[in-house]
């Protein structure tokens, strides 16, 4: 038998096998290397030395002599008025905001939905400010709602000359609720319209034969099938609500000057958490008390959307428990 | 023969990988070297810091051959521009400059990882927690051997970057210097509010008191039912622990106790009368504040446009307070005092340090030089924003109008004032104490709570801070 006659031996193929094999593992681990990389030198390691600093008392610029205090960082939140103060604070903008927010978008979005002429038009326009960068929003509403210059005040001042309401400090978190929804009204209206452009028109067409009203139809067909969106929306809410920041600081630089910035105090309604995070980090240099309250805060946040997830099965429709 | 890892493998490599480089970033950075310090902590409550030495000297710096090194600069972009760059590179080739924005945060990340700026820009309050951490590098012998910078040529503001110790600033030796820097308290004047008030403008040769600028305020500030049509005085809400400490400081006083463990206000009667003063203007809606917002959202801007009857800042501010509606309107007056004895209003002496932690020591004087004597600081002098901090350079200000002149005689006098600078706290940040006042006052303000509560909180909050940085310092 000559050699080309030969079979091939059989480990040959089977490398062959192998390495096809090896070729799908590569390629697999080479499609998920970046996001793993990413996750854990943006997300773990970062969350990591973020939960070391908080047993420490790292102030920013002492490294070399950092202390472990175990857990009294953590305790020490429970015991500072002005945590305590911010996080009252910070739950009652969430139930002011989110609310109002929410059923504003939802609203806004049934209006879209009837087929308004224009609606290219409307929609863009409410969306717009949510693509205006916050710093000039603030400031749009405070050239409305200043107290000696605004202008609600001078329409006010009209019928009763004088008129000097402090909408932004007095009224600060009902301020913050308006420039918020505000705001925000676009990016709930777009999700919100997706969500009603979703729901088949058959259903409703059905609805409609059977004989249901509008407001029927409104109850028993688009709120069901738009539980899922809501669901969505609320629980992004409820995270940024407990996120919120740049705004009540820009409130802060009322009053301000030449030192003003991120070191400011925002007014004491609008004193919610995060400004009190920040505020212990930057104006105290307590870098471990901040970073520990930090952890608490996720700590409340993860269970209030635990909250919402659990609940979910009682209120969201889903087709799969249909099934 | 080849080893094939599972995916499990994989995964628990990558874990064992994360771990690793988190221990390793949890390690020390490199830091300074560190010169040890006696510190006695001899009763409860009583800290002594006993003779908390500078760190040691360095020695007489090898300036004559070539030097090379690249130097990262922290300041303000627009202060050190890119066209500073350009020039210093070209004049000094083998040293390359990197001027990136001052950012707190930013510097705070840079030092934990080892790699500090060379040279930053700093204000005279937070020289002292510097100096206590042992971040600056002594610069005596540079400037003994400088032909740019000379110590004798040094104006006065500069003692506020000399120090024998945290505890002991304005004697001593030089860590940094002043960019060029404002007698902080003087007041400027918008003359048609004066007359529209029935107020004589104040004469320019002589300082008022507190109390007459508290009375003149009264007077300028005009009310439309609720609302502020003009504000009487406004000042620097950051810096009101500093001038609550200038004010004390003429009778020898301060708001701290001796050891700067503590804040005492409530139970120092002089501190006190001044909190009180600070607190009253606010309360009768004088200034800018939480109750009475400033429409432009600073009082400096709210001066230009004719709002603000006395506006209190350093002669920097000349050079902004002509606008359009004020021009030929303003005039500057002394710093007033609050019990008759002057003394030098200088409170925030902005300047430029070089970290200990440099690598390139030579290379960044080489810089400092250049910054400090060299073409920016002949701009800077022209330019009439602040005072240059060498005296050599003071006939450089501007002096062209009327306007310029007055300003310039008013300085003369502020700048004979030749007193020893603030002691300010090194346990504490540079804005802790203002911040932690300005929180408190305006929920007094707005009614929360009684000044006497705001003032225990204040307390309390400093003092918590000061504890907080007595433990990690000591």
């Amino acid at each position: 038998m000559s050699i080309a006659q030969q079979p091939m031996p059989r480990t040959g193929s089977r490398r062959r096998v192998m390495s096809r094999k090896a070729r799908r593992t590569a390629w697999f681990y080479a499609f998920i290397t970046p996001w793993l990389l990413g996750f854990v030198f943006l997300w773990i390691v970062p969350l990591t030395l973020g939960f070391l600093t908080s047993l420490t008392n790292y102030d920013g610029l002492n490294l070399p002599d950092l202390k472990f205090v175990g857990l009294n960082n953590y305790a020490r939140a429970f015991t500072d008025e002005d945590a305590l103060w911010s996080f009252g604070q910070t739950l009652k903008w969430t139930a002011l905001n989110l609310p109002a927010w929410m059923v504003l978008s939802f609203i806004l979005a049934l209006i879209l939905n009837q087929g308004v002429k224009g609606l290219g038009f409307f929609r863009t326009a409410y969306y717009l400010p949510s693509v205006v960068p916050t710093v000039a929003l603030v400031w749009i509403w405070k050239i409305i709602l200043d107290r000696n210059a605004g202008l609600l005040n001078a329409v006010i001042s009209v019928f009763s000359p004088g008129t000097a309401i402090a909408w932004l400090t007095s009224y600060a978190l009902q301020g913050l609720t308006v420039i918020a929804v505000w705001s925000g009204l676009g990016w709930g209206m777009v999700v919100f319209l997706a969500g009603l452009q979703g729901i088949p028109d058959e259903l409703l067409e059905a609805a409609r034969i059977d004989g249901a009203s509008t407001l029927q139809i409104f109850r028993y067909v688009t709120i069901p099938l738009m539980t899922p969106v809501i669901f969505f929306v609320l629980v992004n809410g409820l995270i940024g609500s407990f996120q919120q920041f740049v705004v009540p600081q820009l409130l802060a630089s009322i009053g301000g000057g030449a030192a003003a910035g991120f070191t400011q105090v925002p007014p004491r309604p609008v004193y919610l958490s995060m400004n009190h995070v920040n505020r212990q980090i930057f104006n105290f240099q307590r870098f471990g008390y901040g970073t520990a309250m930090l952890w608490l805060l996720f700590i409340v946040v993860a269970a209030l959307t635990v909250v919402v997830f659990k609940t979910s099965r009682f209120w969201v429709y889903t087709e799969a428990k249909e099934k | 023969m080849t080893t094939r890892l599972t995916r499990r493998e994989m995964l628990k490599l990558s874990g064992a990988l994360a771990a690793g480089s988190v221990l390793a970033s949890c390690g020390p950075a490199p830091t300074p070297e560190v010169v040890k310090e006696t510190v006695e902590v001899p009763v409860e409550k009583t800290v002594v810091v006993q003779a908390t030495e500078a760190p040691a000297p360095t020695e007489a710096p090898p300036l004559s051959g070539p030097i090379e090194g690249h130097v990262v600069v922290m300041h303000f972009l627009h202060e050190f521009t890119e066209d500073h760059v350009n020039v210093f590179q070209g004049e000094t080739p083998g040293i390359t400059v990197e001027v990136i924005q001052a950012d707190l945060t930013r510097f705070f990340a840079m030092y934990a990882a080892g790699s500090p700026p060379d040279l930053l820009r700093v204000q005279a309050p937070s020289i002292p927690q510097y100096l206590a951490r042992k971040m600056l590098y002594d610069l005596t012998p540079f400037f003994e051997v400088s032909e740019m910078l000379r110590l004798d040529d040094l104006a006065p503001a500069n003692n506020y970057y000399k120090a024998y110790s945290p505890l002991r600033i304005g004697e001593g030796p030089i860590y940094g210097m002043c960019k060029d820097f404002s007698p902080d308290c003087t007041i400027f004047v918008y003359k048609p509010v004066f007359e529209d008030g029935g107020v004589s403008v104040p004469d320019d040769t002589k300082a008022m008191t507190y109390d007459e600028v508290f009375q003149a305020a009264q007077t300028l500030a005009k009310f439309e039912g609720d609302r502020t049509l003009v504000f009487g005085y406004d000042y620097e809400k950051g810096w009101v622990d500093r001038f609550m400490m200038n004010m004390l400081a003429e009778t020898g006083g301060t708001i701290f106790s001796e050891d700067l463990t503590q804040l005492v206000i409530k139970d120092n009667e002089a501190a006190l009368a001044v909190a009180k003063w600070y607190y009253d203007l606010g309360a009768a809606k004088l200034n800018d504040n939480i109750i009475n917002p400033s429409p432009a959202g600073w009082f400096g801007t709210d001066f230009t446009q004719g709002i603000v009857g006395m506006a209190q800042y350093g002669f920097w501010y000349g050079a902004m307070a002509e606008s359009d509606v004020t021009a030929g309107k303003v005039i500057m007056l002394p710093g007033p005092t609050w019990t008759g004895v002057r003394r030098d209003p200088t409170v925030t002496a902005t300047g430029m340090i070089m970290a200990a932690a440099t690598q390139v020591p030579e290379a960044a004087w080489k810089v400092f030089e250049f910054y400090n004597a060299g073409q920016p600081a002949v701009e800077r002098a022209g330019s009439g924003w602040g005072v240059p901090a060498l005296k050599s350079m003071w006939d450089q200000m501007p002096n062209s109008s009327d306007y310029e002149q007055q300003k310039l005689r008013v300085l003369q006098g502020e700048l004979a004032l030749e007193t020893p600078p603030l002691q300010f706290n090194p346990f504490l940040g540079e804005t802790t104490v203002a911040d932690s006042w300005n929180t408190q006052m305006d929920r007094a303000f707005q009614g929360e709570i009684t000044f006497e509560e705001a003032l225990a909180n204040v307390e309390s909050e400093v003092n918590a801070a000061i504890k907080d940085g007595v433990d990690r310092l000591l």
